[in-house]
C-alpha cells in the first residue's frame, strides 16, 4: 500500500533583490499520499530553505497555495503525488506562480493586488433589505439558497482567473463577478442597479469568451461558467431574478 | 543591509488590529457601527484575511433560538462550565451566552449564507456536549453554514470591515509593542513583501492573534498558527492565562492533520478500534460518540496504548476507524460533503464505502492573554496594560475554562468580538502619542542575531524535533518524568535555534527569516505549556496527568504564567469566577464545582 516515488520538481524562481528568474530543480523521493505543499516542506527541510511558497491551512478552504502544476492552475495541498503522476502521466513536475497578480518572490504572488478586482465587486450586502417586521433574521427557503449557494464556497485561490482566457487587463475576472452575482441572487441585497452596472460595464461580463475554463479548474467544483451565464442571459434585473 | 533593521516609517492609526482573522474582523465591524470613519489598520500574516485560520471552523456556532420551544441559555450556560470542568468564568458564560443569538442574526442580516430549514429560518444540529435540562438530552443548538461555518463568518467579518474602510497590512507580523509607562500605544511590525521594520501609533492595539497548534506534530491548525502574539507578550513580561489548557481533537484525518469535524460523530459516525469494537460505549455509556473532546480523545488514545489500533502503512501513525457507511446518501451529500470528500481527497479514501483513518490531533488553546469582560488585557487580576486588548483564540477571557465545547469558539469570536469593538470605542477620544526613543530596539536585534548565526543546524530538524516532543510528552497524556524530559529538550533545542543560520541575507519576503522568528515563539509557548502542565499536579479538561488522574480542589484556579528570560517560569493565579453560582438564583446549585460526567 505504502508505495515511494522519484520525482523532479521543476520550480520557477524569482528573486526580487536582483531581478533574477530562473528554474531550480529538486530531484527527491515522496510517499503515494504526500501533497505538494508537503513537497515544498520536503524540499525546505532537506534541500533548499530558501525556497518560497504560500500556503495556510493546507487543505483546499483557504486558496493561499494555488500554482500552476504542469501548466495547470491548482492547489498544491489537493495534490497528491501518486495522484499528479496518473494525472500528468509524468514523474517530472513544473512549478510555476500564477501569473494574475505580480511575483513577491518564487512562488508567492501579490495577492493584495489579486484581490484589487475581488473588492471592486464589493463582497458584501452594499445595502441590506428591511428585516421582516417582528423578525430577527431573513427567511430564505432551501430552493432559493440552492440556486447560489454553490457559488459562495469560492475561497478566492484565482485558479479561474489563472485559467480564463479573457485578459486578466480588460476583465474583472470570474470568481470577482461570481462575488457580485452571488449577492445579486441574495434576496436581502437591494443595491441591485450598482450591481448591474458592474457586471454589464466595460470590464464585465461580455468580456468573458465562454471557454469554461473556470468551471473546469475550479478547486472547489464550482460550476463558475453557469453563474456568468446565467448573467450573460440577462437573468437579472434591477427587481429581482426573472 | 543594516539601514533596513531600523525602523523604515511610522504610521497612525486609531486603532491597530493585530490578526485579522473572524475576531479581529468582528471587532472591527463592531467598531465601525459604534463610530463609522475611524481610522483602524488591521494587520495579518497570511497573505489576504480570507486565508485566516477561521476559515477551516467547519461544523457549526452554539446559540440558543429564544424561538426553541425546548432550549434555554441557562441549559448553554451549564454545558460550557460543565464541559470547561469548572475553570471557565462565570461572568464571561452568561455575558457571552445572552448574546449569542443576537450575534448569529447580525452575521445573517450581514449576509452570512446559513443552511436552511423548510420554513426558510436557520437549520440546527446538535454537537458533543450539548443538552436540555442540565444533561438529561442532546440539544439542538448549533447553527451552520454546510460544514464551512467558519468561512462563512470570515467572508461577512471581511467584508463589513472592508465596507468600513478598513485598511489591511497583509503578510505583515508584529514582533514588539510600543508603550508610554503602563498604555500601550501601538506596535513594531516587519511587512514581509517590503522586508522593512515600521511603527504603528494608535490609541487602541488589538490582539486577535490566533493560536499555536504548530507546536504539535498533529495539528488542525494552520501553517502559520505559531502563537507569535502570546510569544511577543511574553517578552514584554505579560502573564499567560492557563497555558497548560490544549484541546485535542479526537477526529484529525491520519496524515495531513485535517479535522473530522464533530458533524461526523453527530450525524452518526461509529468510532471503532481494530476490533471493530464500538469502544465508546465502555468510556461514555450515555453520550457514546458525543461525549466532550477530550473524553474521547484520552479514550482514542487509551485504544491505541492498549494495543488495539491500526498502523496506518504510509504514515506510520496510530489510528482508529470512524465508519460512516452506514449513513444515507443524503447525508454525505447534504450534512457532510466538505468533510467526506477531505478522504477522497487527502488520503484517498471513500468514507461511503471505506472506513477512515483518525486519531487525537491538537486543535485549540483555551489559555492565552488573560482579559477582562471586555477584552482589556490583565497584567495582574488587578491591573489593566491601558489600551491593550486580546480577542479570539489568543485571549481568555475565559469562556472556555480547561475544555471548548465544539462549536463554542467561532459563537466566542462573534460575540467578544463585539464587545471588545464597543469597548474600544471608548478609547478613541485620547490624542495619539509619539513614537518613544528605543522603540524597535529589541525587534531589530532579535532580527540580527537571526541573520548573524553562524551555525549548521536546519530551522526545519530543530521544529520537527520541537513538535516530536511536545506531542510524546505534553499532549493527550501527561506525567511529571515525560514533563521534566521535554523542559530539558526544550532548553536544548533552544540552543540549537539560537545557532542556526539562515541561508540568505536577503529581507523581502524571506520565508525563512519568518520561520526563524516562529521557530523562536514556538519553543517559548512549548516551554510555558510544559511547565505550567508540570506545576499543575491535577487532572482537568483538556489538561491529563498520568500521575494525578483525578481533578483536586486545591487547583481551582487559572494559571499565569510569565516568562520574560527563557526556561524562567513565574507563576501566580486568578481566580475563577463563579458569579453565576454565587447569586443564588434558579438552578445555581448547577454552577457549583460539579463533577464532570457524561
Amino acid at each position: 500500500m505504502s508505495r515511494v516515488y522519484k520525482i523532479t520538481v521543476k520550480v520557477k524562481r524569482f528573486d526580487p533583490d536582483t531581478k533574477k528568474t530562473w528554474v531550480e530543480d529538486y530531484e527527491l523521493e515522496a510517499g503515494r499520499i504526500l501533497r505538494f505543499t508537503d513537497v515544498f516542506r520536503k524540499i525546505n527541510n532537506e534541500l533548499d530553505p530558501s525556497l518560497a511558497w504560500n500556503s495556510s491551512c493546507e487543505h483546499g478552504q483557504c486558496g493561499s497555495c494555488a500554482v500552476r502544476v504542469n501548466g495547470k492552475p491548482l492547489l498544491a495541498c489537493e495534490l497528491l503525488v501518486e495522484n499528479a503522476i496518473n494525472l500528468f502521466r509524468t514523474a517530472v513536475f513544473t512549478i510555476e506562480p500564477l501569473t494574475i497578480a505580480p511575483v513577491v518572490r518564487d512562488l508567492i504572488v501579490d495577492f493584495d493586488k489579486a484581490y484589487e478586482r475581488v473588492n471592486r465587486a464589493k463582497p458584501y450586502l452594499i445595502d441590506p433589505s428591511p428585516i421582516p417586521e417582528g423578525e430577527s433574521e431573513y427567511r430564505i427557503s432551501p430552493r432559493e439558497l440552492e440556486r447560489y449557494v454553490e457559488a459562495t464556497r469560492c475561497i478566492n485561490c484565482f485558479c479561474c482567473a489563472e485559467a480564463c482566457i479573457s485578459s486578466h487587463k480588460n476583465f474583472l475576472g470570474p470568481n470577482s463577478l461570481m462575488a457580485s452575482i452571488v449577492r445579486l441572487m441574495d434576496s436581502r441585497e437591494q443595491a441591485r442597479e450598482e450591481r448591474l452596472e458592474l457586471l454589464y460595464g466595460e470590464q464585465g461580463v461580455y468580456r468573458c469568451h465562454t471557454s469554461m475554463a473556470c468551471s473546469f479548474v475550479c478547486p472547489k467544483e464550482i460550476d463558475v461558467a453557469h453563474f456568468i451565464a446565467l448573467a450573460k442571459a440577462g437573468r437579472f434585473k434591477a427587481k429581482g431574478m426573472k | 543591509m543594516g539601514n533596513t533593521l531600523r525602523i523604515g516609517s511610522t504610521m497612525n492609526c486609531d486603532v491597530l488590529i493585530i490578526g485579522a482573522g473572524g475576531a479581529g474582523l468582528r471587532c472591527a465591524a463592531a467598531i465601525f457601527e459604534k463610530k463609522p470613519g475611524t481610522r483602524i489598520i488591521a494587520l495579518t500574516k497570511v497573505s489576504h484575511p480570507q486565508k485566516s485560520h477561521t476559515v477551516t471552523a467547519q461544523g457549526g456556532m452554539a446559540a440558543v433560538d429564544p424561538r426553541d420551544p425546548l432550549d434555554k441559555p441557562i441549559y448553554h450556560m451549564f454545558d460550557t462550565w460543565k464541559g470547561s470542568d469548572c475553570t471557565a468564568d462565570q461572568n464571561i458564560i452568561k455575558k457571552i451566552i445572552d448574546a449569542s443569538w443576537e450575534q448569529i442574526a447580525w452575521l445573517e442580516n450581514h449576509g452570512m449564507h446559513f443552511s436552511r430549514n423548510e420554513n426558510g429560518r436557520l437549520s440546527k444540529r446538535t454537537f458533543g456536549g450539548m443538552t436540555l435540562n442540565f444533561g438529561e438530552s442532546s440539544a439542538m443548538r448549533a447553527v451552520f453554514e454546510a460544514d464551512r461555518t467558519g468561512k462563512g463568518i470570515m467572508d461577512t467579518v471581511w467584508g463589513e470591515a472592508m465596507k468600513g474602510g478598513i485598511s489591511f497590512l497583509n503578510q505583515s507580523i508584529a514582533t514588539e509593542l510600543i508603550f508610554r509607562g503602563d498604555r500601550c500605544i501601538g506596535a513594531i511590525v516587519f511587512m514581509e513583501k517590503e522586508g522593512e521594520f515600521a511603527a504603528i501609533l494608535s490609541k487602541a492595539t488589538v490582539f486577535a492573534t490566533g493560536g499555536n497548534g504548530q507546536v504539535f506534530r498533529i495539528t488542525t491548525n494552520c501553517r502559520q498558527n505559531t502563537g507569535d502574539g502570546l510569544a511577543v507578550a511574553l517578552q514584554e513580561g505579560l502573564p499567560i492565562m492557563d497555558p497548560e489548557a490544549v484541546q485535542f481533537h479526537p477526529t484529525g484525518i491520519v496524515g495531513p492533520g485535517i479535522l473530522a469535524s464533530e458533524t461526523l460523530r453527530s450525524v452518526g459516525g461509529i468510532l471503532r478500534n481494530k476490533d471493530m469494537e464500538r469502544f465508546m460505549e465502555r468510556y461514555a455509556p450515555k453520550m457514546k460518540e458525543l461525549a466532550p473532546r477530550d473524553m474521547v480523545s484520552r479514550a482514542i488514545e487509551t485504544e491505541i496504548r492498549e494495543g488495539r489500533g491500526i498502523l496506518s502503512p504510509d504514515h506510520h501513525i496510530q489510528h482508529v476507524w470512524i465508519d460512516l457507511r452506514h449513513l444515507p446518501d443524503y447525508v454525505h451529500e447534504e450534512q457532510i460533503p466538505e468533510v467526506t470528500s477531505f478522504f477522497k481527497k487527502f488520503v484517498a479514501i471513500d468514507p461511503r464505502k471505506e472506513l477512515c483513518p483518525v486519531r487525537p490531533s491538537n486543535h485549540y488553546q483555551m489559555g492565552g492573554l488573560p482579559t477582562n469582560e471586555f477584552g482589556e488585557v490583565q497584567k495582574t487580576p488587578q491591573e489593566l496594560i491601558h489600551g491593550l486588548f486580546a480577542v479570539g483564540e489568543c485571549a481568555a477571557a475565559s469562556f472556555h475554562g480547561f475544555n471548548r465545547l465544539g462549536s463554542n469558539s467561532i459563537l466566542e469570536l462573534i460575540t467578544m468580538g463585539r464587545f471588545v469593538g464597543e469597548r474600544v470605542v471608548e478609547y478613541l477620544e485620547e490624542p495619539l502619542d509619539a513614537l518613544p526613543s528605543g522603540a524597535g530596539d529589541r525587534s531589530s536585534s532579535q532580527f540580527s542575531r537571526f541573520m548573524e548565526a553562524k551555525g549548521k543546524d536546519s530551522l526545519g530538524r530543530i521544529r520537527d524535533a520541537m513538535q516530536a516532543v511536545m506531542t510524546e510528552k505534553v499532549s493527550v497524556f501527561r506525567a511529571e518524568k515525560g514533563l521534566l524530559e521535554a523542559i530539558e529538550a526544550l532548553q536544548e533545542l533552544k540552543d540549537r535555534a539560537d545557532r542556526a543560520s539562515l541561508s540568505s541575507s536577503s529581507y523581502t519576503m524571506n520565508q525563512e527569516l519568518i520561520q526563524r522568528w516562529e521557530l523562536d515563539n514556538l519553543l517559548r509557548i512549548s516551554m510555558i505549556i510544559a511547565q505550567s502542565a508540570l506545576r499543575r499536579k491535577e487532572s482537568r479538561g483538556g489538561h491529563f496527568r498520568e500521575d494525578f488522574p483525578e481533578r483536586k480542589d486545591d487547583f481551582n484556579y487559572h494559571t499565569l504564567a510569565s516568562m520574560s528570560e527563557y526556561g524562567k517560569v513565574r507563576f501566580g493565579k486568578r481566580a475563577i469566577d463563579m458569579s453565576l453560582f454565587e447569586s443564588r438564583g434558579e438552578h445555581y446549585e448547577k454552577f457549583d464545582m460539579i463533577e464532570r460526567r457524561y
